[in-house]
């Protein structure tokens, strides 16, 4: 379980996030969405440590991990997606998901190997372009390559950030269905960051909505999506 | 004929020790995402180092390795005295943006190239010293006529080519190759990816340091050791690398072979003081059609 509780976190003298507490309970999808601006990709980027939070606390399996480096935040099986894709484009595709799991290479190869097996038979289209870089890849393989880099590291967190990000409707179901099924095939804990509030709420348990750097509401998905009054005041539709 | 033949073999072992030099700076641009222009002054240290051993009688190839442990060093310390420090100072909006990221390195390493000729200068009263080499540099001689080139050349040569397929195996091959390109091409993924890029970067530091001792080893015996000697080769090896496509190794070695090549025939057939007007010729010339170099890929390059 991630806990976070009353954090904040700033650029510059502006508070990204204002005091933010929330829960992403094991095996289920949390969803965070929200205007731009609202914080959600800061929180993210708090939580893999790529910012330092200025106040609050971070919780993982009941241990703080405020503090430590985003390298060794991967290594306690928390892995994150930033946003745009983020594949490095002049490394062939089989890089790109090899480098995900350098770390835990020596320790453990032949899991290694067995990872990148399951991450070719989630998205055998990767298999077909591995010798590619990804630099050539389409904006939906991109996300997929994306993604499998930090599966490769066997996360039992994974931290997604606007993965529908300039995709077209059909590789976004596709790409949500699959981290659907990762969740409830494997115990996968999501921690969802979109601004297709629509179609996150539609796979997640549990729905946060950020305004401004706080939390305005905290509801389970279901609830949350069926809210006319919160959608219309927070989202505008 | 002779002339043009003897040009030719001259710009070839020219050329090995510039493609040395241009390695060494791929090496660290594509391990640190650094143009490191204290290169030359890291290798001139450790020539000195080496020099001094020898003046006290040890072995030629005692003095080798102790001056590649000792560039190596040299690299590592350069990291981390100087490069980290200045990573770390991004909290500073007028560091923070990318241009000037990428541009005060470059300014710290002219820094560093300063003060290393300095203490050089100090520490070994700035007197030109010669500096023997390791096998027979008179020209080799094959049925009974003296070729225009050396059992030295052959060697330095040779070096070259191992130093090539050894750094493109270690890139392409091993695991900790791959985090050095990773972490120099987007730190932001390497460490979302569990590289620790402080370490890789240091290593790559490493890595050239020794390459470039390396090249001040080899280019030494053919100039006389002083705290400038090599400024000449460090502008020769950039041009390489820049006409190479500074992050590939491949394309350094090619670019140092063809600038050797071309200043030897300056050399020959014009005149020594052009040398330099050639160069930038070269460079400008390399910039404005290809800039990004002969093998060089594009995106690199917008850095």
């Amino acid at each position: 379980m991630l806990e976070i509780k009353d954090l904040v976190t700033e650029y510059g003298s502006v508070k990204a996030l204002n005091g933010i507490s929330l829960v992403a309970h094991e095996g289920k999808i949390t969803t965070v969405i929200g205007a731009n601006g609202a914080g959600k990709s800061t929180l993210l980027r708090t939580i893999s440590a790529l910012e330092h939070p200025r106040s609050g606390s971070i919780t993982w399996k009941n241990k703080s991990i405020v503090g430590l480096s985003p390298e060794k935040i991967v290594r306690l099986g928390i892995a994150h997606v930033p946003e745009g894709h983020a594949v490095i484009s002049q490394l062939s595709v089989e890089e790109n998901i090899e480098m995900g799991a350098l770390f835990r290479m020596r320790s453990n190869k032949t899991d290694v190997l067995l990872a990148i097996q399951e991450i070719y038979q989630l998205f055998p289209r990767l298999e077909e372009r591995k010798k590619q870089l990804a630099g050539s890849l389409s904006g939906g393989e991109r996300q997929m390559l994306a993604i499998s880099r930090a599966l490769v590291s066997r996360p039992s967190l994974l931290l997604l950030d606007e993965p529908s990000l300039g995709l077209a409707p059909l590789v976004v179901e596709q790409i949500i269905q699959t981290v659907n099924d990762l969740c409830r095939n494997t115990g996968l804990t999501v921690l969802l960051v979109e601004q297709n509030a629509n179609t996150a709420l539609g796979v997640a348990d549990h729905g946060i909505l950020l305004s401004l750097g706080t939390v305005a509401a905290d509801l389970p998905a279901a609830q949350m999506k069926a809210d006319v009054a919160l959608r219309a005041a927070y989202l505008g539709y | 004929m002779d002339i043009f033949l003897s040009a030719i073999f001259a710009g070839t072992s020219r050329g090995a020790i510039y493609a040395l030099a241009a390695l060494g700076l791929v090496l660290v641009w594509r391990g640190a995402g650094v143009v490191n222009f204290a290169q030359m002054g890291q290798a001139m240290f450790s020539t000195y180092i080496a020099s001094t051993l020898i003046a006290q009688n040890y072995s030629y190839w005692i003095a080798f390795v102790v001056a590649l442990i000792s560039g190596g060093l040299l690299g590592a310390l350069v990291d981390l005295l100087v490069m980290r420090p200045l990573n770390r100072k991004k909290s500073s909006s007028a560091l923070d943006s990318p241009a000037m990221r990428s541009t005060i390195p470059v300014i710290a390493s002219l820094g560093i190239l300063g003060v290393l000729q300095a203490a050089a200068g100090m520490i070994w009263a700035a007197e030109e010293r010669g500096f023997p080499t390791p096998v027979n540099s008179l020209g080799l001689v094959i049925n009974g006529k003296i070729m225009p080139f050396t059992a030295f050349d052959l060697f330095v040569i040779g070096i070259v080519f191992v130093t090539l397929v050894a750094t493109t195996y270690f890139f392409k091959g091993t695991g900790m190759g791959l985090a050095m390109r990773a972490s120099a091409l987007n730190p932001e993924v390497a460490r979302l990816s569990g590289i620790r890029i402080g370490l890789v970067r240091t290593l790559s530091w490493v890595i050239s340091g020794v390459a470039s001792s390396l090249a001040g080893l080899l280019v030494t015996p053919s100039a006389n050791l002083s705290p400038y000697t090599l400024d000449l080769i460090l502008i020769i090896g950039f041009t390489a690398a820049v006409v190479g496509g500074l992050d590939s190794l491949l394309g350094s070695v090619i670019g140092g072979f063809a600038l050797g090549l071309l200043v030897s025939f300056v050399n020959v057939y014009d005149a020594p003081e052009d040398i330099f007007l050639a160069i930038l010729i070269v460079l400008i010339t390399v910039l404005i059609i290809r800039p990004q170099g002969i093998l060089g890929s594009k995106e690199v390059r917008r850095v």
